[in-house]
């Protein structure tokens, strides 16, 4: 018997579609459960950088924010819009996040398809999960969901394991 | 063509290990094309006569005995026709519940398809003239029943059918008609009456069979904007008639009050399937296509004759081409025609129960492949089609074949709307809705955009009214069967 994984129908053996949702079976990398322990989160805590050596990544942009993934050491801008749906891109998705995060290890991490909002408003940025399946950490404390949460300049969230540092402009 | 004169099996198309009674059968099916009282053509008088020699030997046991002895090991080559089978895993699991397997059979010309001359057509057009039809649909049908008729080669026939509750011969089925004659009688047509499938059908077969003929393609094509009461099975058993002339049958329905399940199952009959036309300007377009289809037909319909065994459970079949429908599943199986430009790609699904599993090997399909080749008057030799699995204790790692994978991803959406459909006659509204919903995003990933809204369009339908629109299930089937050529013929690009 074969679950699937977006919809839950259980396919015979040997079926390469979800009979019931028609997402594809087999042939692509099985969903990988990882554990998340507190201590890590304890230790990622611990390697906050400083403000002094904190990433500034505004050359003029417009941008009003950005995400510094520390996995990676990727910059995403946050311009032009005030909100931005975070997540990650997969087939057979109706409602298409604004920043997709798959092309840093989104799936393997455990972000939700729609895991999170960021919103300006007025000075402040905020962030709220949307009843992701791993949850939200910010600063390595578990968001409720759909509660909205102001961020400070140098916050680290994480979308399930995937860590990133937000860093807001003052204007 | 390379062909083995000497071997009388090949001759008359046969197995080696064909019976007294096999032997017969196909003794008098080639005699009965190739009789010289029949057959003028040059050449196929010396073809009745190497049949007649071979039917002597080997109905004969005794000679039959001696002949089997003298003759080299079997060489499993078909000549003309070369087969591919792919399966979606390597083996089969030991499991204690019951497992899908999939089966992807290919069936080409071995010839260059330049090299093959093109057949001769023998046509009959079947068209519904019921009060329906007045306007624009019968200026169209009109039209393009012309412009065929001018198009024709010389070797060509084309016969036309008017029907409503009787039917009457417009342009009878013969060779060198004056076509300005023809043509008037065609403009003549006017629409009136009721429409009656049967009637039409069965004229247009007693029209086609005037001129039929195994080197031709012979094929009916039905025209219809509206139902047929009552009369469908006797319009089934007609089909299966024609199938056994080798005539094909395609079903074309007008816009949204026709029947498509009952011509998609009358046109199965044959290995043919159902066209869609939601506009009366796209008459012209698909009857054309479909003509130009009929003249590059390299073998007109592929029969498979079958055994499964016990335990084996054979699903669903589907053809993905030449002609996008699924396969009704009986003994023989009308697989459909093999293009000169596009093989033959027929999909199968098995369900295997535990109690199969006992043996190492697991026979899926045990058959023969038939096909007779309109350019060639011979029998052309079976091909024997034996699916097996082996049987192991572990999954394979192995991803599956992608054309499989491909073909399987494309089916699936036909497969939905398919589901979709049976849930909402069952009035189980709900969950057709959400197939169709299921449907559009998988729509919406490919970007088949306008497709998508329609699903979504009738999802919504189906929840709040419990109803679909006009014309709203065949726009999907028609719609994702037509996405499902367009993906095996990028594929073949």
């Amino acid at each position: 018997m074969i679950v699937c994984s977006n919809c839950k129908h259980t396919n015979l053996d040997g079926a390469m579609f979800c009979a019931e949702c028609g997402a594809q079976l087999v042939g692509r990398e099985n969903l990988i459960t990882q554990n998340i322990t507190t201590k890590q989160f304890e230790d990622s805590s611990k390697d906050r950088p400083a403000a002094s050596d904190m990433y500034q990544p505004f050359d003029g942009s417009d941008a009003w924010g950005s995400l510094h993934l520390l996995d990676t050491g990727q910059v995403l801008p946050l311009s032009v819009r005030n909100e931005f749906t975070m997540g990650r891109i997969s087939e057979g998705q109706p409602i298409m996040p604004d920043i997709d995060l798959s092309p840093y290890q989104a799936y393997a991490a455990g972000v939700s398809r729609l895991h999170g909002v960021i919103k300006r408003d007025g000075n402040r940025v905020i962030f709220m999960d949307l009843g992701s399946a791993n949850g939200t950490y910010i600063n390595g404390k578990r968001l409720t969901p759909n509660v909205e949460q102001v961020l400070n300049h140098g916050d680290i969230v994480a979308l399930g394991k995937l860590k990133m540092q937000i860093l807001v402009r003052n204007s | 063509m390379p062909f083995n004169k000497q071997d009388h099996y090949a001759i008359l198309g046969v197995f080696r290990d064909a019976s007294q009674e096999e032997i017969k059968r196909a003794y008098f099916e080639a005699a009965q094309r190739l009789h010289p009282d029949k057959n003028v053509a040059a050449g196929e008088t010396e073809l009745f006569l190497e049949i007649q020699k071979a039917y002597e030997i080997l109905s004969n046991p005794k000679r039959r005995n001696l002949y089997d002895a003298t003759l080299p090991p079997e060489i499993e080559v078909n000549s003309a026709l070369k087969h591919e089978i792919l399966f979606s895993r390597p083996n089969l699991v030991s499991l204690s519940e019951p497992q899908l397997v999939y089966a992807l059979l290919e069936i080409g010309t071995r010839a260059e398809k330049d090299s093959l001359p093109t057949p001769p057509l023998n046509i009959c057009l079947v068209l519904d003239r019921s009060t329906s039809m007045q306007g624009d649909k019968m200026d169209m049908v009109k039209a393009t029943a012309i412009q065929l008729l001018r198009s024709l080669r010389p070797e060509d026939v084309l016969s036309v059918i008017a029907f409503s509750d009787y039917a009457e011969v417009i342009v009878p089925a013969a060779i060198n008609m004056d076509i300005k004659k023809q043509e008037g009688r065609i403009q003549m047509m006017q629409a009136s009456g009721a429409t009656e499938i049967y009637n039409g059908l069965q004229a247009g077969l007693k029209e086609i069979r005037r001129t039929l003929d195994p080197s031709r393609v012979n094929h009916i094509i039905l025209l219809t904007d509206g139902q047929t009461y009552g009369d469908e099975q006797a319009c089934l058993k007609l089909a299966e008639e024609a199938a056994a002339h080798n005539v094909g049958i395609t079903g074309m329905g007008i816009g949204n009050d026709w029947n498509d399940i009952f011509l998609d199952a009358l046109a199965g009959k044959t290995g043919g399937s159902s066209a869609y036309i939601s506009k009366p300007k796209d008459i012209q377009r698909l009857l054309v296509d479909k003509f130009n289809a009929l003249i590059s037909t390299y073998a007109d319909d592929v029969l498979l004759e079958f055994k499964i065994p016990e335990h084996v459970k054979l699903n669903y079949v589907f053809r993905l081409q030449p002609e996008v429908g699924s396969v009704e599943i009986e003994i023989p199986m009308h697989l459909g025609p093999i293009l000169r430009d596009t093989p033959l790609h027929v999909l199968f699904e098995f369900l295997v129960s535990p109690p199969a599993l006992a043996d190492d090997t697991v026979e899926l399909l045990n058959g023969a492949l038939k096909a007779s080749i309109t350019v060639r008057p011979t029998p052309v030799p079976p091909i024997r089609i034996n699916l097996k699995r082996e049987v192991h204790n572990n999954p394979s790692m192995d991803p599956p074949p992608s054309r499989i994978l491909s073909a399987l991803s494309q089916l699936t959406l036909y497969r939905m709307q398919e589901r979709a459909r049976a849930a909402a006659d069952q009035g189980q509204y709900d969950s057709a809705s959400r197939h169709l919903k299921n449907l559009a995003t998988h729509l919406l990933s490919q970007g088949e955009h306008s497709l998508a809204k329609t699903a979504l369009f009738e999802a919504d339908n189906l929840e709040r009214m419990h109803a679909w629109s006009a014309g709203g299930t065949k726009n999907i089937k028609y719609n994702t069967r037509a996405l499902l050529l367009a993906g095996q013929k990028e594929k073949t690009k």
